[in-house]
């Protein structure tokens, strides 16, 4: 598609309209004045073929690129990062009134007699040089401490999976609105002509996990056009859909076949003169391409074995967090604006100790290695990491409460989340919750604020990407102002 | 002639480049040449804004009359004009003694307040600044302290021009940091408008239509060309010629039908010289079934139609005969008064018939969840926001979401009256929580006129052995064991699960010789009543046993009894029966073991229990049922008597077991009572069983208590179970062909309100907990009020309906005509076709829009009569070709003077390559089907339980239905929908976006389904397609564009099939991957290599620009 054409001529229908017609800007007027520019694929200026939006970036970015890792099921902000060490005390004890003040919980746990307390069984260490707290189940991730921010008050309004995941990618609980990294794709374009601008992993998890859906409708454009949806690469079947040709169909024939489509088509151009007929062959001319760059990404032969090691086991098992996260590295490399990945099962409403362990094995000592990795090769700074789930879990137990189990329902008034990289402080704790990580006492930050932040780092003013439907000028943080939480930026 | 003037301020021109391309540009698209400043017209001097030196830069004024003479006015200073061919609107502006042109608020003003003025200044209270009200003249006009923001007249004294021009940076309007910002251009606008009086009006949508007279117009006979000619005429345009009859016949087939045409269509059609060839071509498409199918798709765009709820689990639902129920509405030609009457409430049609009813699933169609955790209010809330919202999007084009949480800050819909539309929503009767059902409640079932005679004879034959049963019951005296003294003692009960037969209403299978029974009257050899299972055995293993359809608890320790006969002289090597509980795990064998070669040995899959019993007599044998793994409570579902060669008599299979019977639950009513109360027992049906599980026993009314207890009696006592067999035998048919019936007749979802409606409130920026004002049910007061409230009910849902159909609605038929124009010709009149409101786009062609509204109505709501007359018009038939001269005036082709061309939409193109190819199955109707998917599109996003975890690709004919039919699961829509812009149906949608994007034309050349059509299209094209390469690819061509290749085409496709060609003779075993590609057979007779670069051929044709579009 023709960004810059559709880009110019919607400005102008929208000026044509708004002002009755009579204010025709300088960049409509250049592209419909016969300039040649912009009837072939893309920006001719810049060679892209997905370039971003005029005045895009609004200003210097600290991140080119966002990686985003989403664990999803809400991961227990208390058993990982939230660290609470005067909960011992109240073991099985009931959580004060004073503390719920009568906030709503979800129909799983409103039937229980009592809510229990249950503190974590596990053990939280101080990390690095910043001594942030770290539980024990994330031993790897405990010694890149000093390159993460830490946010403990993220809350969200979404007391149930399908609208809070809903809500933590598409700034709405209300399906219908486009992902993060729709937006992203739409503001800023991709630096790759071969590759998507906007890529997602939905890898395997552990299996002993009950583990909750997930939605397309966490990687796709909206109400923006489809191509920016996220391109789902996948571990199982062609990495992305149609990318191979059919059995029997190489590369050669398919060779042939288009030479012969772009001059069949571009008789039809003359014939028509409709400027879609150009950019057609154009995209059937990116697919080629896609289909030799695609494959050599999945392809880790050309990685060191430290590399690999570092990742742990896993890494060479296509479709699995740990090779989700090395190929997150190599699409950054080649100019992917934004990398999702998106690992279920951290839903514990019961047997939490047992399966959380499993879920930490899974994405620990990758998420780690992923943080190291791009810092290595000097692509951190440009590089926005985010971490985190759709709410956290309460303090209470869902269920019975022993000395070695328990379970927790959802809590969306606070939980955790990490960020690295682009722009962030290293090494940074904020924002506090009250002694039972059930309330934020200081410093809380909106998922609204959080996304506002995200797209500062990458060069974005949230209030000004905006995309007219139903109405409204529409916006990923929604209308009311949300703040960039500027005490995390670097 | 409307002419449009720029003036421009020439000495900023000098300075600005920028400017100055505006300059050259606009000279050019007007096609004038440069004009010296000097003779430029000066009509409009007195008119123009005396604004302070410099700072103006441009104003304009709008001239209707002859451009041309106007021109030849005396010099204007400093002043140039421009001439501006692209302005879209329809004018119709009123020429001033001046020479300049009156203003109206809704084409001039309201659009550069609505987006600039009216978030702080407008209809939302809440939101509004200084107290200011901009969208209202009483507002505009009103005395603020001795000021006002609008004087009309006097631009100096109005506040509000003050303050849009003001330096001052805490002053003026609209402020810094709201992104906001008026340009000098708008600036004037306004000035000029409040010099001319401010007048304001109502926004246009909200006006009724008024038929406006067809202009005269030479040669125009459809009244749609009379009003597009004359814009273009003013416009110094025309239409662009006729288009070739193959383009024609291809674009309206594909736009009635959303299906090419055959070669043969074509051909008759070019052939048809008659003057009304076209008009009988538009009536033959609108006759077929396929012109219903296709104008479904947008309405089920806009139904949010879907096969899944679409929340969480996601699981089906059933929903389908809603989608048929569209089709054959659009067929019939249901007069779209009913259309929407139907709808919106069905239900509430007196009388309902059942497409009455099945079309009030409009309202259900809505995703739902059944989370675990979730607040019923909160979704209860949820579901009727939707249903307004989307009600007032698909009805009315406004966009209500916005009045849920404030009042809409630029319609006139207020949150009272949302919440007031809302009251008519929120007491359906579906509950908050879909229980993951495929047929969540209420629901209808579509039974057929034969089955509905055959369920009533069923019904009839079914309660006269109720009644024998009854009898036979009332003749026993039942004392609870439980409340006897002393308690009756233990004592041995057996449970037969084999006697005379198979149990009734299961499904008896064999392998080997057929099953036989045999009959004591007959001589035969029988254990116990009349008749036993005997098997003469070839070599080998072979057994008689059934699964399903029957099942029977195992009893604490229970034993399992069976007898059989061997016969002496032909004696088995081994025999074994087999009990199937989710599978066939237990086994007991006597014999030869390896024999039989079932189950696991040394496991409870196979235990030997010895050798085999004497042979010449009954033998009972007898085994604990936990020594083959059958656990107390499990249910037996299925069982087998097997054996290896020989002959055997098997009979009376069943569990045997010591009770004490005051304190088992089968014959102790008390005893079941206390341990069934309060909890979910599906033995009990519907009603009983909510019964049973809401309330414990002692909160029974007599009469309830009755019911579960005259249950249990026939249904659970073991005492009554011999009393009750023959009985229970002889209704167990007649129940199981009852289910049969019910569990093949197709089920939709269905619109019903509770009886006691629920109370509305005003919720309190969209809370679903935050009630507030109470409302009652009422239309917007923009609107034409509701007709009086009937004296002996409250409004509802059919009075909403009426009141949309009753012909003063101002929006109702001007959004339908918008809609069916949008389908027609690519964009609507209105191009926000989702909204009419202030915020949307205005139309191109006010008058014909509301014509074509008037002319609907006046029809009969004639749904096919309108779309008659819009591709019957001379605008309709045009070419596609774009000159760079209407590129540049009229780049989105509103005004008409070429055809639109655009993509073709998912479906279609999908139907274009099965039709083009014969893969086509054409059936209407039904249940989705799946047809080719990648693997591991919903596993990867599914919840663990979901029933569309697992994506189960149909088969044959499922494989090449019409995309319509394809199965819909809304978390993860199929990829060929969603790749090409079709929405997921989780809202409504008026309009779906047309990308092209390099995962389209992967999709295009790879998806097997393309390349299976491609290599059908190729087979056809060897068989059909003549005999030469050259005819072939001719036939290929026409079949696929409806025309011939030009000699140059023929020629590029010539040598890439002779490359194909060349390669695939190298490489046979290629070839033949290419034609082994799709679940169809190839066709044998063809060499591979040949069919391969045939197919290869096919694949480049499908693929080229002209048939991806609709030209």
């Amino acid at each position: 598609m023709n960004t810059l054409l559709e880009y110019h001529q919607h400005l102008t229908r929208r000026r044509f309209f708004n002002g009755a017609g009579l204010r025709l800007g300088g960049l409509a007027l250049a592209t419909l004045g016969g300039k040649k520019a912009a009837l072939g694929a893309g920006d001719v200026s810049t060679g892209k073929v997905h370039p971003p939006l005029p005045g895009l970036p609004h200003f210097a970015p600290r991140a080119k690129s966002l990686i985003y890792l989403h664990w999803n099921g809400a991961p227990s902000q208390i058993d990982l990062f939230d660290y609470k060490p005067g909960l011992q005390k109240f073991f099985d004890k009931d959580l004060p009134d004073s503390v719920r003040n009568g906030q709503r919980i979800t129909t799983m746990t409103s039937g229980q007699s009592r809510l229990p307390i249950a503190p974590s069984q596990f053990a939280f260490q101080q990390c690095g040089q910043s001594g942030m707290w770290i539980s024990e189940l994330l031993p790897h991730m405990q010694k890149v401490a000093d390159e993460m921010t830490l946010i403990r008050t993220v809350h969200t309004e979404a007391i149930n999976h399908d609208p809070a995941c809903t809500f933590v990618m598409t700034g709405s609980q209300i399906p219908g609105k486009p992902s993060l990294g729709s937006w992203l794709s739409y503001g800023l374009g991709s630096e790759s002509n071969d590759l998507p601008a906007f890529i997602v992993f939905t890898p395997t998890f552990p299996k002993a996990s009950q583990a909750q859906a997930l939605f397309t409708r966490m990687w796709s454009s909206g109400f923006l056009p489809t191509k920016y949806d996220g391109v789902a690469l996948r571990g199982t079947g062609d990495p992305v859909l149609f990318i191979k040709n059919p059995p029997g169909v190489n590369s050669g024939d398919r060779r042939t076949m288009l030479d012969a489509l772009s001059r069949l088509n571009q008789k039809n151009y003359q014939r028509f003169g409709d400027p879609e007929t150009e950019t057609r062959i154009s995209q059937y001319e990116m697919a080629f391409r896609m289909q030799s760059s695609v494959p050599g990404l999945t392809d880790l032969s050309g990685e060191s074995k430290a590399t690999l090691e570092m990742y742990g086991p896993e890494v060479s098992k296509m479709g699995s967090y740990a090779s989700s996260a090395i190929l997150a590295r190599r699409m950054i490399e080649r100019g992917v604006r934004v990398v999702q990945i998106l690992h279920r099962g951290w839903d514990q409403h019961g047997n939490l100790p047992r399966l959380i362990k499993g879920q930490c094995m899974d994405v620990d000592q990758a998420t780690a290695a992923l943080i190291r990795d791009l810092k290595l090769r000097g692509l951190l700074e440009d590089t926005l990491v985010v971490i985190g789930g759709e709410f956290g879990r309460t303090v209470y137990s869902q269920g019975t409460l022993t000395k070695d189990n328990y379970g927790r329902d959802h809590h969306p008034r606070n939980f955790c989340m990490a960020m690295a990289g682009g722009g962030i402080k290293g090494g940074f704790t904020y924002g506090e919750t009250d002694d039972f990580s059930y309330n934020v006492v200081k410093d809380p930050v909106h998922l609204n604020d959080l996304n506002a932040t995200i797209l500062h780092c990458m060069g974005v003013d949230d209030r000004r990407l905006s995309f007219p439907f139903q109405g409204l000028d529409q916006k990923l943080t929604g209308v009311e102002d949300p703040r960039v939480v500027s005490e995390v930026l670097a | 002639m409307t002419v449009v003037y720029v003036k421009m301020n020439r000495g900023r021109l000098q300075t600005s480049s920028e400017a100055k391309d505006q300059f050259d540009f606009a000279m050019e698209i007007a096609g004038l040449p440069e004009m010296n400043d000097e003779r430029l017209l000066s009509s409009t001097v007195s008119n123009s804004p005396r604004l302070p030196g410099n700072r103006m830069t441009r104003s304009f004024s709008f001239l209707t009359g002859s451009g041309a003479s106007q021109h030849s006015g005396a010099a204007m200073n400093r002043q140039i004009t421009l001439f501006l061919g692209v302005l879209l609107f329809g004018f119709s502006g009123v020429v001033l003694a001046d020479g300049g042109e009156k203003l109206t608020f809704n084409r001039n003003i309201r659009p550069i307040l609505s987006k600039n003025c009216f978030a702080c200044h407008g209809l939302d209270k809440k939101k509004r600044k200084a107290d200011l009200r901009l969208d209202v003249a009483k507002g505009a006009f009103a005395d603020l302290d001795g000021r006002h923001a609008i004087q009309p007249g006097n631009p100096e004294a109005s506040e509000a021009w003050k303050r849009i021009t003001t330096n001052d940076p805490d002053d003026i309007m609209p402020p810094p940091d709201s992104d906001k910002k008026l340009d000098a251009a708008e600036r004037a606008t306004i000035r000029q408008w409040i010099e001319q009086g401010a007048p304001y009006e109502q926004h246009w949508a909200f006006i009724a239509p008024v038929k406006p007279p067809v202009p005269k117009v030479m040669g125009a006979k459809n009244p749609v060309d009379a009003f597009l000619l004359d814009r273009l005429t003013r416009e110094g345009l025309a239409f662009s010629p006729e288009a070739r009859k193959e383009t024609l016949i291809r674009r309206v087939t594909l736009d009635l039908t959303g299906l090419p045409p055959t070669p043969r269509d074509v051909e008759a059609f070019v052939a048809d010289h008659s003057p009304d060839a076209w008009d009988k071509l538009v009536s033959e498409l609108q006759s077929r079934p396929a012109y219903g199918e296709n104008m479904a798709r947008y309405w089920l765009d806009l139904a949010r139609y879907a096969d899944t709820h679409g929340l969480h689990l996601d699981n089906e639902r059933s929903m389908w005969p809603y989608r048929d129920w569209v089709v054959r509405a659009f067929n019939q030609n249901l007069p779209f008064d009913d259309f929407t009457r139907w709808q919106l409430a069905g239900d509430l049609m007196p009388h309902p018939t059942r497409d009455e009813r099945i079309a009030s699933g409009f309202n259900r169609c809505n995703p739902t969840t059944s989370e675990g955790g979730s607040i019923n209010e909160e979704f209860i809330y949820r579901y009727a926001l939707d249903r307004t919202t989307t009600t007032v999007e698909v009805w009315m084009a406004l966009t209500a979401g916005c009045a849920v949480c404030h009042d809409h800050k630029f319609d006139p819909l207020s949150t009272r009256e949302y919440y007031s539309l809302y009251a008519f929503f929120n007491s359906a009767a579906d509950p908050a929580m879909d229980g993951n059902k495929i047929d969540t409640p209420p629901i209808l079932k579509l039974t057929t006129r034969e089955d509905q005679a055959r369920l009533k004879e069923l019904d009839k034959n079914i309660a006269a052995v109720d009644e024998k049963i009854k009898k036979a019951l009332a003749a026993v005296e039942y004392q609870d064991p439980a409340v006897q003294t002393p308690a009756p003692p233990a004592r041995e009960v057996e449970d037969v699960w084999f006697e005379d037969g198979f149990p009734a209403g299961t499904k008896p299978r064999s392998s080997g010789a057929p099953l036989q029974l045999v009959n004591k009257a007959d001589g035969a050899r029988v254990f116990s009543g009349n008749v036993a299972l005997r098997r003469q055995a070839g070599q080998g293993v072979e057994q008689d046993y059934f699964s399903g359809g029957a099942s029977f608890p195992v009893p604490r320790r229970g034993k399992i009894f069976v007898s059989c006969y061997l016969d002496p002289k032909d004696p088995p090597q081994a025999i074994m029966v087999q009990f199937h509980v989710g599978g066939w795990k237990y086994r007991a064998i006597w014999g030869e073991e390896e024999k039989i070669p079932f189950g696991k040995p040394g496991t409870t899959q196979k235990v030997l229990m010895g050798t085999l019993p004497e042979t010449g007599k009954w033998i009972r044998l007898e085994f604990p049922a936990s020594k083959v793994g059958l656990k107390a409570g499990q249910k037996v579902g299925g069982y087998a008597f097997t054996q290896y060669g020989g002959i055997v008599n098997w009979d009376r299979l069943g569990v045997s077991s010591r009770v004490e019977p005051s304190k088992d639950p089968a014959w102790s009513y008390k005893i079941w009572v206390e341990k069934n109360q309060g909890k979910r027992n599906d033995l009990l049906p519907e009603g009983l069983r909510q019964l049973l599980r809401g309330k414990k026993a002692d909160q029974w009314t007599k009469e309830e208590g009755g019911k579960i207890r005259s249950f249990w009696l026939t249904h659970v006592y073991a005492g009554n179970r011999d009393l009750l067999a023959p009985m229970e035998q002889e209704k167990a048919p007649l129940e199981k062909e009852k289910s049969d019936i019910e569990k093949k007749t197709p089920l939709t979802f269905v619109m019903a309100d509770l009886p006691k409606p629920r109370e509305s409130f005003v919720m309190i920026r969209g809370a679903y907990d935050k009630p507030g004002e109470k409302v009652t049910r009422a239309v917007p007061a923009v609107f034409p009020p509701l007709p009086g409230r009937p004296k002996d009910r409250d409004y509802n849902r059919l009075d909403l309906a009426n009141w949309l159909v009753n012909g003063k609605h101002p929006l109702t038929a001007r959004v339908m005509v918008n809609r069916i124009w949008q389908q027609m010709f690519g964009m609507g009149i209105v191009k926000s076709s989702n909204d009419f409101g202030t915020q949307g786009e205005p139309p191109s062609h006010p008058e014909l829009l509301d014509w074509l509204a008037i002319h609907f109505m006046e029809s009969g709501w004639d749904m096919k009569e309108l779309v008659h007359l819009l591709v019957t018009s001379r605008a309709y038939r045009q070419t596609s070709r774009i000159t760079p001269e209407l590129l540049k005036r009229d780049p989105e082709n509103r005004l008409l003077a070429r055809a639109s061309r655009y993509r073709l939409d998912a479906e279609e193109l999908r139907d274009q390559a099965l039709f083009v190819s014969g893969l086509l199955v054409p059936t209407v109707g039904g249940r989705g089907v799946n047809p080719y998917q990648p693997p591991n599109i919903w596993e990867p996003v599914a919840f663990g339980g979901s029933n569309t975890r697992f994506y189960k690709q149909g088969v044959g004919d499922d494989l090449y239905r019409r995309s319509l039919y394809t199965f819909i699961k809304r978390t993860a829509p199929p990829p060929f929908m969603s790749s090409f812009d079709a929405p997921n149906r989780e809202q409504s949608c008026a309009r779906r976006g047309r990308s092209d994007t390099p995962l389209q034309a992967l999709q295009l050349m790879n998806d097997v389904q393309q390349v299976e059509a491609a290599r059908n299209l190729a087979q056809r094209m060897l068989k059909n397609g003549g005999k030469t390469l050259d005819e072939r690819i001719t036939w290929a061509w026409k079949s696929v564009t409806a025309r011939a290749p030009d000699p140059d085409e023929l020629s590029i496709a010539r040598n890439a099939f002779s490359q194909h060609l060349n390669r695939y003779e190298s490489d046979e075993k290629a070839a033949v991957e290419l034609v082994s590609y799709g679940e169809s057979k190839r066709d044998e007779n063809i060499k591979a290599s040949e069919l391969a670069a045939y197919t290869m051929v096919a694949n480049l044709i499908m693929n080229l620009d002209e048939v991806i579009v609709r030209n």
